[in-house]
């Protein structure tokens, strides 16, 4: 594969043909946040964090699927690039339940990771909160879709990784939701205990029962500053 | 509530007409629900395995367009504009007003099965504004006095 030539934060790095934006930055060690994009999964593009700026383009370009080209010149944490990721973490914490203290992930929660990152507190917004009944039915997992923010990982992971097809992505807009079939609860019919979905989710929306006086996962998130 | 269509026969000749690519699951989904009023989950299923897709996946796309219903709608769909050249020209009070006179809020269906009541973000001819629709007919510059005409007239031809 041919090799290409471009500037990221004013370094010039060599990456090869066909990788995208992502690939290249972190190659040369600059880390850029993803939510909805994982290395295993095809690319969608869907949450916008990972935005970076290209000289040139009239807007940011998710750098999680854009390829990489020859000259380009690239600014992975300017102002405007970090004024962009906060503010859509703040979005995506103003619909989001905030009980951080009671959940299971917590630890490990990479939304909440992200937040800490770019120091964003409470959000700005207030915005109706898309709550959802817990679906604990299933003896593998457990669903809080309230946790949810539409990354699509399990479904992507479901299908392309297990090679199953238990989830779909079903209505619009704000009411837009990963469903199981005609949007019933998941239960042990539709979904054997792969958990490969769970190891996917970047949240608390999908995770495995707790056994009591179970400890939670990972490491406390200490935040100092 | 009226029974159960029998979408076992009816769906089938529906079905007879297509070559099951999946590209034809949305000119399907439109004819069955032109043919039931609705989509029952029975229908998406036959759907889904017609067409090798997933249950979610039929699903997922029908919940996805507003023209699609999964529930028994009436005989009679009267779409309320709610856009905002017939917001400002009062739309609001015409969709006040068919609320009243059919008791039933949008998204919901008269008891007697004869009227759904939806509204929508722009009909498309802001000029006659405040509009709505019955079925496939438009009527513009509503009023709420020829709003009640209009479903007089409709009560008194059916
Ligand atoms: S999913 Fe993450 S952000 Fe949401 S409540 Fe749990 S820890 Fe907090
Ligand atoms: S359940 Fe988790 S993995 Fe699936 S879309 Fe929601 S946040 Fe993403
Ligand atoms: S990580 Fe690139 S758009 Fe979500
Ligand atoms: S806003 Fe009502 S028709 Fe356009």
């Amino acid at each position: 594969m041919a090799e290409i030539t471009a500037t990221i934060n004013g370094r010039q790095v060599k990456a090869k043909e066909g990788m995208t934006i992502l690939e290249a930055a972190l190659e040369s060690g600059i880390d850029i946040p993803t939510l909805c994009h994982r290395p295993e999964l095809v690319p969608i593009g869907a949450c916008r964090i990972c935005v970076v700026e290209v000289e040139g383009s009239r807007t940011l370009v998710g750098s999680c699927h854009t390829p990489i080209a020859g000259g380009m010149v690239i600014h992975t944490h300017s102002d405007k690039v970090l004024a962009t990721r906060r503010m859509i973490i703040e979005l995506l914490l103003a619909s989001h339940c905030g009980s951080c203290y009671m959940c299971d992930k917590a630890n490990i929660c990479e939304l909440r990771k992200i937040a800490a990152d770019l120091e964003v507190g409470l959000p700005r917004f207030q915005m109706r909160k898309n709550y959802y009944a817990l679906e604990d039915i299933s003896p593998y997992i457990v669903r809080d879709l309230t946790k949810c923010i539409m990354c699509r990982r399990c479904a992507r992971a479901c299908r392309e990784v297990a090679g199953h097809n238990v989830f779909g992505i079903a209505y619009r807009g704000f009411d837009t939701k990963v469903v199981v079939d005609f949007d019933q609860p998941i239960d042990k019919e539709v979904c054997r205990d792969c958990g490969v979905c769970i190891s996917f989710c970047p949240t608390g929306a999908l995770g495995k029962p707790r056994e009591a006086k179970e400890e939670k996962r990972g490491k406390p998130l200490i935040i100092t500053s | 509530m009226p029974a159960e269509p029998d979408v076992t026969r009816e769906l089938k000749e529906i079905l007879s007409r297509y070559s099951g690519a999946s590209s034809d699951l949305i000119p399907i989904l439109q004819e069955a629900q032109e043919k039931f009023g609705y989509l029952p989950e029975e229908v998406m299923q036959r759907v889904a395995r017609f067409l090798r897709l997933t249950d979610n996946m039929v699903y997922g796309v029908s919940t996805f367009y507003a023209q699609f219903s999964f529930t028994p709608t009436g005989r009679n769909k009267i779409t309320v504009c709610r856009g905002t050249a017939c917001h400002v020209r009062g739309g609001a009070r015409i969709l006040k007003e068919i609320e009243r006179r059919l008791g039933i809020k949008p998204g919901e269906t008269t008891e007697d099965m004869e009227y759904t009541l939806e509204t929508v973000a722009c009909i498309g001819a802001c000029a006659l504004a405040p509009t709505m629709k019955i079925g496939n007919e438009t009527y513009g510059q509503m009023t709420t006095m020829k709003a009640a005409e209009v479903l007089g007239a409709k009560e008194k031809a059916s």
